[in-house]
């Protein structure tokens, strides 16, 4: 029978996703140390990583046939924003009680996040000169973490250019986001920018490119540890809230102004 | 009618899917690396339940907001309509707070990249042919958010004072 099938391969999928995840809480956290600077790779890494290659059309043999079944990789696809739900659900828990402090630290912090636009104005023309069109949209909205990545399946699904575009910049985040933090932070107070300054813009929205960012910093003015520490939680704690509707209100109508002015006059 | 309540008992089932993985998430972090996770305790589960309901009042909430003639509310995610509602309850009462603290974060991740991962599997091999140029992109795009923060901050510290 065919939804006999169905049951049982729906049944394996569930298991797999199981031994998935226990198998990424086993591998657990790994530091990895690449010429000076170390990158801290999380379960969830693991997880992602273990799923996309145990995918690809070589093992699509007996049982990893069923679980990667037609109807298994849609409804992977098609409830993923519902499996992210609680996590955004969780976001209000983490800045309430922090709320009268967001408060007394100010406008500037709020001014600040508007700087995550720079991901558009700097990222797009980029990404349009190299030749991406629509993944470029899934590329430059923000940097590429759980937001976006729930922002852009729901409105375009995963499995279009544009979800294409921000899963790959998710995944190169993931692996590679604390290098380039921890390169960029040092660079710009090289170049002049106060240290409170960069540490109030350390917090991008991932809470390990935040730690590489401010570490990064530490390890340049040892001095200012706590300030430091103490300005980029806070501005990662609203970027953790704020973040959303920042791009929500603010990139993607900016995105879309720009995209369809450079896309159209790259066609006359 | 009928197909409504098929298509809210299924979200709620998914739900459910979701927060029993967070769940078993959290065990198997514990079973391997101990302190590395945040206890299971009765409070876990409240928050679990805490978690779970802030999501389906965040998926009534969002289809509600569908039928308002207001685009920018029609339009506006899920995703928003679920932290709004958990930040408006996190400030009024301090219990989803320390329900949802008891739920640990880390366990909350590696589900939904577990689900993420399955669901591209059949793109994968696009996936290879567009990253070079992503990854080209996302240097770019790490760094306009920083320097752009980190402008705007600079500005905002001089016009303060500081």
């Amino acid at each position: 029978m065919k939804d006999k099938g169905k049951v049982v391969n729906f049944v394996l999928f569930l298991a797999f996703a199981l031994l998935v995840i226990a198998a990424a809480e086993r591998i657990g956290f790994q530091s990895v140390t690449v010429g000076s600077f170390k990158i801290g790779l999380l379960p969830l890494v693991f997880a992602i990583i273990i799923t996309m290659v145990l995918g690809m059309k070589v093992f699509r043999k007996g049982i990893f046939k069923r679980i990667y079944s037609e109807f298994n990789v849609s409804f992977a696809g098609k409830y993923l924003i519902f499996i992210m739900l609680p996590l955004m659900a969780r976001y209000g828990a983490d800045v309430a009680p922090k709320i009268k402090e967001i408060l007394s630290i100010g406008w500037v912090f709020i001014i600040q996040e508007f700087g995550n636009l720079g991901t558009v104005l700097i990222g797009l023309p980029i990404a349009i000169l190299i030749g991406l069109r629509r993944e470029a949209i899934g590329a430059t909205l923000g940097i590429g973490r759980e937001g976006e990545l729930a922002y852009i399946s729901e409105k375009y699904t995963l499995n279009s250019d544009e979800g294409r575009g921000v899963l790959s910049l998710y995944i190169i985040g993931t692996l590679f986001g604390t290098i380039v933090f921890s390169i960029i932070a040092p660079i710009l107070l090289g170049l002049g920018f106060s240290v409170e300054a960069l540490a109030m813009s350390s917090g991008v929205g991932s809470a390990s490119m935040m730690t590489a960012a401010s570490s990064a910093l530490i390890a340049q003015v040892p001095d200012q540890a706590e300030t430091i520490r103490a300005y980029a939680s806070a501005s990662q704690l609203l970027t953790s809230f704020l973040g959303t509707y920042t791009m929500v209100f603010l990139a993607v109508p900016l995105q879309r102004f720009m995209y369809n002015k450079m896309v159209k006059r790259g066609k006359q | 009618m009928e197909t409504n309540m098929n298509k809210y008992l299924k979200y709620a089932l998914v739900l459910l899917l979701s927060v029993g993985l967070i769940l078993f998430t959290q065990q198997v972090k514990i079973w391997f690396n101990g302190e590395a996770a945040a206890p299971i305790s009765a409070m876990t589960f409240y928050g679990l339940i805490t978690l779970w309901t802030f999501a389906f009042a965040g998926v009534l909430l969002s289809d509600v907001m569908k039928k308002v003639p207001v685009r920018f509310l029609q339009e506006f995610p899920v995703l928003g309509w679920v932290s709004i509602i958990s930040l408006v309850c996190c400030l009024l009462f301090e219990f989803p707070i320390k329900a949802i603290q008891a739920v640990d974060f880390l366990s909350i991740t590696t589900p939904v990249l577990t689900f993420a991962g399955i669901s591209v599997a059949n793109r994968l091999v696009d996936l290879r042919r567009t990253s070079w140029r992503v990854g080209i992109v996302a240097i770019f795009v790490f760094l306009g958010t920083y320097l752009g923060s980190a402008l705007l901050s600079e500005l905002g510290l001089a016009i303060a004072g500081k």
